[in-house]
């Protein structure tokens, strides 16, 4: 990097010849999009439950449990994770990478979907009852397409949590499994190759494009009315 | 509902193909299955062909995986749940490693290869006679400059650095042993004294280059030299090769008063599967032409002193990273002074950073 001379395609090419670093990319991917999923689910769940405790303490006391992931350092998470499953006897790996980014991901949606649920009027839910809706038909054509914008938010930031996240990582991986961020910054010692700036450029490239596919799609969902959908 | 459903079967579906295509990936490269190594390294710290060529040889499966520092492998073989079957550090940590028990004796009569590695470098303080690591590659500290930014001046020793022209163009990596070993070596003394009186001599002595200090670095130090935002550099001399290919310009130079001699070498972690195995790759990589190879990628200065013969001459009798043997016997590794001492070094050190001018 210290002179420039021209342009050149030679690290992309490098790149995907690269199949360990190939593997390590896709890993990364799966890890995000599984993570934020399964944290969303969970953090809906989470948050319709904080929102519904009648009581205030417990309300409060749920809060700040779910808070407690947040406001702690990363690498105090990531070391806890490391002794805890080797404590449990958890080979270090996929699954423990996995569930240490569900675990940092959850409070995250809960915080996303919550100011949707108390936005949310008693009524429409009471209105719902009243017409003959079960349990069910209330979560799943009520409670659920009002608070979607907060899923969606929350799946998001779920993502790039997990995507780029670092410090937990760091200490869960092993065997074999590796994340983007941790083997970029093992690299450091001997200076970083121009092939993960290659990489870099279509990642970026990658996610640009999925922010259009999104805009696209929402908008064409736009005309079907905000708030409760079909 | 029926939107959110819709979006989150999708992610699964891609999660799916995507889970489908690293497994397919990893069985197409040999990941799964019993017959594996997994290797504990430094990153880009070796020529991947030579990871291939072991595979086709052997039948044997590599998994390579790389750390960044030495306390942080440590504290992953310490933790237990990884089953690295060869590791890579340095020297201190090997000492460190051996005391804890966390490491795996070597079966000499399995690696008949050791016979080529350099005697200058076997049998050292950090691990007598070898009983559980195998030198993989050494360097020294020393420092690094760019005689275009001092119009031509030479350096070749430590007190060289204290002439009142290097006026803020000196940088140091932050560390205590370093910095404060080239007090100690300017002065004479054994990088390893432990003498208090002589280690307060040489903090002094650093306290007076500190107008000719621009800053006391990590990792950046790298970047800074090569686009020569300062003239001079406290270097290891892996730093120092990796930055003269990137700017020509520089050069770099063991002082003749003595330096540090550091190693990387091959040990078995306790956590070990695969033992007989690593012992194969051990022997593999002690083979004097796939050294060769290596040091040619890697860069660094090889052990193996079979190897020299096939590397280009202009390498091999490149002083400043093979230095005579006259030089050699003045460089010192670093021993373990333990850790009363060891608090006295870096209390040394802080000292010295807070004088800054």
């Amino acid at each position: 990097m210290y002179d420039f001379k021209g342009f050149t395609l030679d690290w992309y090419k490098e790149l995907f010849q690269d199949t360990r670093l190939l593997i390590i990319v896709l890993n990364t991917i799966v890890v995000a999009l599984l993570a934020a999923l399964i944290s969303t689910m969970i953090g809906v769940l989470g948050a319709l439950a904080i929102h519904m405790a009648r009581k205030r303490n417990t309300k409060n006391a749920l809060l700040s449990l779910n808070n407690v992931l947040i406001v702690s350092p990363d690498v105090i998470i990531g070391a806890s994770f490391l002794i805890l499953f080797t404590m449990a006897g958890i080979k270090l790996g996929f699954y423990s990478v996995l569930l240490s980014h569900i675990a940092f991901c959850i409070p995250i949606v809960v915080l996303m979907v919550l100011p949707k649920l108390s936005e949310m009027s008693p009524s429409l839910i009471d209105a719902a009852r009243d017409l003959g809706a079960s349990g069910w038909d209330v979560f799943s054509k009520v409670i659920i397409p009002y608070i979607s914008p907060g899923i969606f938010a929350g799946f998001f930031m779920a993502l790039t949590y997990s995507f780029d996240d670092f410090a937990v990582t760091f200490f869960v991986t092993g065997n074999g499994f590796s994340t983007l961020s941790v083997e970029i910054y093992s690299l450091a010692r001997r200076g970083i190759s121009l092939h993960i700036n290659a990489l870099s450029a279509l990642l970026f490239l990658f996610t640009m494009l999925l922010v259009v596919v999104y805009y696209f799609i929402s908008k064409r969902n736009k005309p079907n009315g905000m708030g409760v959908g079909k | 509902m029926s939107r959110i459903f819709r979006f989150f079967i999708a992610i699964a579906l891609v999660s799916g193909v995507l889970l489908y295509a690293i497994s397919s990936l990893n069985s197409e490269q040999g990941y799964s299955g019993e017959n594996t190594l997994t290797i504990y390294n430094w990153g880009d710290y070796i020529d991947a062909d030579l990871i291939n060529r072991f595979e086709k040889e052997t039948g044997m499966k590599v998994i390579y995986e790389t750390f960044d520092s030495n306390e942080a492998m440590m504290t992953k073989i310490k933790q237990g749940g990884t089953h690295y079957d060869i590791a890579i550090p340095s020297e201190y940590m090997i000492d460190k490693m051996r005391k804890e028990k966390l490491l795996v004796q070597l079966d000499h009569s399995k690696l008949p290869n050791l016979k080529y590695i350099d005697k200058r470098f076997m049998d050292l303080p950090f691990d007598p006679k070898n009983h559980f690591s195998v030198p993989y590659f050494w360097g020294t500290v020393g420092i690094t400059y760019n005689p275009k930014m001092l119009n031509g001046k030479e350096i070749d020793s430590w007190s060289d650095l204290w002439d009142p022209e290097l006026k803020n163009q000196i940088l140091l990596v932050d560390g205590a042993r370093e910095v404060i070993g080239m007090g100690l070596n300017s002065l004479g003394y054994s990088l390893n004294d432990t003498d208090k009186g002589h280690l307060l001599e040489a903090k002094n002595k650093l306290d007076s280059l500190t107008p000719n200090v621009k800053a006391i670095v990590g990792d950046e130090i790298r970047l800074l030299l090569e686009n020569q935002e300062a003239a001079v550099g406290l270097v290891w001399s892996g730093v120092a090769s990796e930055i003269m290919a990137e700017n020509e310009d520089l050069e770099y130079v063991v002082p003749k008063e003595g330096s540090n001699l550091w190693f990387d070498n091959m040990v078995i972690p306790k956590t070990a599967k695969n033992v007989d195995g690593a012992h194969q790759f051990i022997n593999y990589m002690l083979d004097p032409k796939i050294a060769a190879q290596n040091t040619e990628y890697v860069s660094y200065s090889t052990p193996n002193k079979a190897a020299l013969q096939y590397l280009p001459k202009e390498m091999v009798e490149d002083e400043r990273f093979y230095p005579s043997s006259e030089l050699t016997e003045k460089l010192e590794v670093y021993e373990n002074l333990g850790k009363e001492n060891l608090a006295y070094y870096n209390e040394l050190f802080l000292q010295f950073k807070m004088h800054r001018k």
